[in-house]
């Protein structure tokens, strides 16, 4: 399977490493007849069926897995539910480009490789503006004892500032920014939308941006 | 897996019924169909040029017109099939031979100038107006391909834009040839075929922005 440019194949190794069955046509896992029950669920699905339509998103999720797996071994377990997520989320974008008449795996499967691939574009982004730096040196765990910069005033400034966000740009910060969850483990939390979260975090950050303008000299 | 499961089943809840898309080439025909009066009424409004019966009876004229006409029908069909998951994709390179057409029928006119004419064949003369008046006939079959495009999974967004510029730019270069008494092949190849080369690389560029996956939130 080609691999599109800027992505970084990475096989796993050992002898606990399983290729998914789902690529080599004689140890196929998802026979004919799953194939054909796939496609009927989803043409249920685009007819409007949820029970059919979860059903099929189930049935197809631990292939998904596996299949990530194999393409980057080295993501972690975290890292590959993302990308599993992503491709489901994209699979219901994109299931009106299905054809009930064709197979389900190579349409799945395009998906599947293409999201895994923006991943890949995306964390090898990430890496390349990331540097090492050496851990800085911690005295005591205590937060007040590994303040170099801060100074008590910015400090109630900052929480000052904070106070003054409504309920659900404070909460969105503390989700997104300081417990750096993804915007959809955030959304799954707070039960608004992607769109509305980054529209509050952007809002929360722009106004945080106002009292500290009007806090420093 | 919690989220995952949280996932599946918010999706499952939010189903609603979507009609498939019509085929790759019931796509194309759709877009030709809706673009082509679109460019006649261009051609109309900008007069046919005088000699167009003439030219519709010389060889080399039609040639080059099917060129151009088979590579905006070949690359619209290519775009659409890009926008399909699990496609082959052999499909993509459709439009090099009725492109290979177009370009080797303006090169062959060229050397057969130069043999005629010899060097004074090579003059190039300025020719401005090709550039904004493609992008005129042009503009609609684009804006109605990216719109088309839009609806298919962005699988490889800066290929399938350039093939969907390309359709549309071609279109565009034929339906100037209609109006635009410019038939030297060189001319035609340098600010015709150019500008449609240019526009199309143009275009790839903003792939990613114009097509790209939509979070369900936003659908």
């Amino acid at each position: 399977m080609a691999v599109r440019g800027g992505t970084r194949r990475a096989r796993p190794a050992g002898p606990t490493t399983t290729v998914p069955r789902m690529h080599a046509s004689k140890r196929t896992d998802v026979t004919e007849t799953a194939d054909r029950l796939h496609r009927e669920l989803m043409h249920a699905a685009q007819a409007g069926d949820g029970d059919a339509y979860e059903r099929l998103l189930r049935d197809i999720v631990p292939l998904l897995r596996r299949y990530v797996r194999w393409r980057q071994g080295r993501w972690s377990r975290e890292e590959i539910e993302d990308v599993v997520q992503d491709i489901i989320v994209s699979v219901h974008v994109a299931r009106a480009t299905y054809d009930p008449r064709r197979p389900l795996r190579p349409w799945l499967l395009a998906i599947a490789r293409n999201r895994v691939a923006d991943a890949a574009r995306r964390t090898a982004q990430r890496s390349a503006h990331e540097t090492a730096v050496d851990p800085l040196p911690e005295t005591f765990s205590r937060t007040e004892t590994n303040l170099h910069g801060e100074t008590r005033a910015e400090i109630l400034l900052m929480k000052r500032a904070i106070e003054g966000l409504s309920e659900n740009q404070r909460r969105a910060i503390e989700l997104l920014k300081l417990q750096e969850l993804s915007l959809k483990e955030a959304s799954a939390a707070t039960g608004l939308s992607v769109p509305a979260l980054k529209v509050t975090v952007h809002r929360a950050i722009k106004s945080l941006r106002a009292t500290f303008g009007r806090g420093t000299p | 897996m919690n989220q995952t499961d949280n996932l599946i089943r918010r999706l499952a809840a939010g189903c609603v019924g979507t009609a498939s898309l019509p085929s790759p080439q019931r796509r194309m025909l759709s877009w030709f169909a809706a673009s082509i009066p679109y460019v006649a009424l261009v051609v109309l409004v900008m007069s046919p040029r005088p000699d167009l019966f003439d030219k519709v009876m010389d060889t080399r004229f039609v040639i080059e017109q099917s060129g151009a006409l088979l590579t905006a029908l070949t690359a619209a069909m290519a775009a659409f099939c890009a926008t399909i998951p699990g496609l082959p994709t052999w499909r993509l390179l459709l439009p090099l031979a009725p492109l290979a057409l177009w370009v080797g029928s303006l090169g062959q006119g060229c050397l057969s100038a130069l043999f005629e004419r010899g060097t004074a064949a090579l003059k190039l003369m300025p020719d401005l107006i090709c550039f904004p008046a493609i992008l005129m006939v042009s503009l609609l079959p684009a804006i109605l391909m990216i719109t088309m495009l839009r609806r298919g999974a962005p699988l490889m967004p800066k290929i399938t834009v350039a093939y969907g510029a390309l359709a549309a730019t071609a279109l565009g270069n034929f339906g100037l040839r209609l109006f635009h008494p410019q038939d030297a092949s060189l001319m035609v190849l340098v600010w015709q075929f150019g500008t449609v080369v240019i526009l199309t690389a143009f275009a790839s560029l903003f792939g990613r922005r114009l097509l790209r996956w939509r979070h369900v939130a936003a659908t």
